[in-house]
């Protein structure tokens, strides 16, 4: 009983850091039709600047706030390179974003090495368990209310809605199309930055951990298609709760495989309803 | 042209250095599987994130095959049949999936496979499959690197001659239609679904072919010998040549090898730090990749036919 309590803890903490990434590819697909693949490369530029701010003896707190920073300034680089030559594809888009992957690497060797890298989180155990764990359950909790209500009850929230639900009448409106195609590149970067922070003290991060973390993403977004995030976080803490009990019961090598398949049979059985749907 | 290129890449192996062999080979082998990713992009439409797994199920066919004591030349054959194989039973799936869902998909299976094999101790494991014999063709034994570079050659012009074939073949109009029109294309009774399992399981299968040279080639396999990464390394070369074309992608997988390895013999000069020969790889790919992408969108060959006469 106390194991199974142990893998639901940390299921849904690493379930939830797997939601903000997926949240944050939901904002920009929204909004821009563009699904970012760099988004893994930018958790793990903003946890592995945290490694080093830490060790330059910054507190807790402003070190993780300056790394989600700096992962809302490469979101919003990622934006301008994949969507600011008028024309470009989401197609494109989704090739260019996957090339800033691959350019991350680089940096990220450049500056960090090649090297699994960590820092510690929230000190001291819950019912068997990091209390970091719970940590990255409340800070999701909040920062995805936070979202929900900028979205629901602002006028720029407002703003990103109409683009995402028609352009060209929000063009019409008067709103700034590309601009909020590039907020939107922004919020998502700084959502994919935090899941990087928050994951990063209970699993090690190098330079590609940002295939793995990506996927993770997008499979707990695709529950929604990529387009609901109240849906995102079902499908993230689904996913953390299984590969938590999978590992924990099973055999950890299985973890990845089982998030995999999910999220082939979630592709595949919409493919099959939407074709269905098209030929009747 | 096609001639002209064609006796020099053939003149070329006895010139080279052993250290230059080994690139020619490893260019040679690219190319195959890019040819093959090159048509199911730029001829099916479809974006593929995994081609490098299709290279891994041939060297593993091979591979498999070799150290279970059958001949090398059955299981090099073997090889292109196991991916191609493998791509109609995951193909029937996934294809009817599109853009970013497909390029998910089949980053899914590779990572899958990847996993499995590293965990399997019927593929050896993490440490992989070691000691692979030689390829002996009828008795003759191909224990040099030149052997190797005479097969990879003769692999490129088979690839590109039947997907000359196939791309000037009624299959070949009829994914042409479908690329442009899929819906009028099904209208016109191209039987689109059948078409695209075909492309996919042919450039499964040219992948397929050319890890099955590899694993006798190099001797060992590995899950890490086919990261994602390389299946990223395939998609830059055909987006960089230009997507649905085979001239096009022999020459992205050569600019890109070349230029890569380049890089590495610049930056494994003494003095240089240890990391910058990955460093400058990904940086190379990633530029190149975005610049061609906004920048030349047809792909260097296609946009260079277009400008000459």
């Amino acid at each position: 009983m106390a194991e199974l309590v142990q893998y639901l803890i940390t299921g849904v903490g690493v379930g939830c850091a797997y939601a903000l990434l997926g949240s944050g590819l939901v904002v920009i697909y929204r909004v821009t039709r563009v699904v970012n693949f760099a988004q893994g490369a930018v958790a793990v530029l903003a946890a592995l600047t945290v490694t080093t701010l830490l060790a330059a003896g910054l507190p807790h707190g402003l070190a993780e706030g300056l790394g989600v920073l700096l992962a809302g300034a490469a979101g919003l680089l990622t934006g301008l390179v994949a969507t600011g030559k008028p024309g470009t594809t989401p197609q494109a888009a989704l090739i260019v974003t996957l090339g800033l992957g691959v350019l991350a690497y680089a940096v990220e060797i450049l500056f960090w090495g090649d090297q699994p890298r960590s820092f510690p989180g929230l000190p001291g155990a819950t019912a068997g368990v990091q209390t970091h764990y719970l940590l990255i359950a409340s800070v999701t909790a909040l920062v995805l209310a936070a979202t929900a209500v900028l979205f629901a009850r602002t006028d720029l929230g407002r703003a990103l809605t109409a683009t995402a639900e028609d352009p060209y009448a929000a063009r019409i409106v008067g709103i700034d199309v590309a601009r909020m195609g590039l907020l939107a590149f922004t919020v998502g970067g700084a959502l994919g930055g935090l899941a990087g922070v928050l994951i990063t003290p209970v699993q090690q991060v190098t330079f590609d951990s940002d295939v793995a973390l990506v996927v993770n993403g997008f499979s707990a977004a695709i529950l929604g298609n990529l387009t609901r995030p109240g849906l995102t976080l079902a499908g993230g803490l689904l996913l953390g709760v299984v590969q938590a009990l999978a590992g924990g019961y099973w055999n950890t090598s299985y973890q990845t495989e089982v998030a995999l398949i999910f999220m082939l049979v979630v592709l595949v059985v919409r493919a099959g309803r939407l074709s269905s749907v098209e030929t009747a | 042209m096609k001639w002209i290129i064609l006796v020099a890449a053939g003149v070329v192996p006895v010139l080279l250095t052993p250290g230059q062999l080994t690139v020619y080979v490893l260019l040679g082998l690219a190319a195959m599987a890019v040819v093959g990713l090159s048509l199911l992009m730029g001829y099916a439409g479809q974006v593929s994130l995994g081609q490098a797994s299709f290279t891994a199920i041939g060297a593993y066919t091979a591979g498999l095959l070799a150290v279970h004591g059958i001949p090398p030349l059955l299981g090099l054959l073997a090889a292109p049949l196991g991916a191609a194989l493998a791509a109609v039973v995951v193909g029937v799936p996934i294809l009817r999936l599109r853009g970013h869902q497909l390029a998910f998909a089949t980053l899914a299976l590779q990572l899958i496979l990847l996993s499995v094999l590293g965990g399997a101790d019927w593929a050896g494991g993490a440490i992989g499959l070691q000691g692979l014999p030689y390829l002996s063709i009828f008795g003759f034994e191909l224990n040099e690197d030149l052997e190797y570079a005479y097969l990879v050659l003769a692999g490129v012009v088979l690839t590109t001659l039947i997907t000359a074939l196939l791309v000037r073949s009624r299959v070949g109009r009829g994914l042409r239609a479908l690329a442009t029109a899929p819906v009028a294309a099904a209208a016109s009774g191209v039987p689109v679904g059948a078409y695209r399992l075909l492309v996919f399981a042919v450039s499964a299968a040219f992948a397929g072919f050319a890890g099955g040279v590899y694993a006798f080639y190099v001797g060992y396999l590995a899950p890490g010998s086919f990261p994602v990464l390389l299946s990223i390394e395939y998609v830059v070369m055909a987006v960089v040549g230009g997507l649905g074309s085979i001239s096009g992608a022999l020459f992205g997988a050569a600019l890109i090898t070349l230029v890569v390895q380049l890089l590495t013999t610049l930056a494994t000069r003494p003095g240089m730090p240890s990391y910058a020969p990955s460093v400058l790889s990904y940086a190379v790919y990633a530029v190149l990749l975005i610049v061609i992408v906004l920048f030349v969108p047809r792909g260097i060959v296609p946009t260079l036919r277009r400008r000459s006469p």
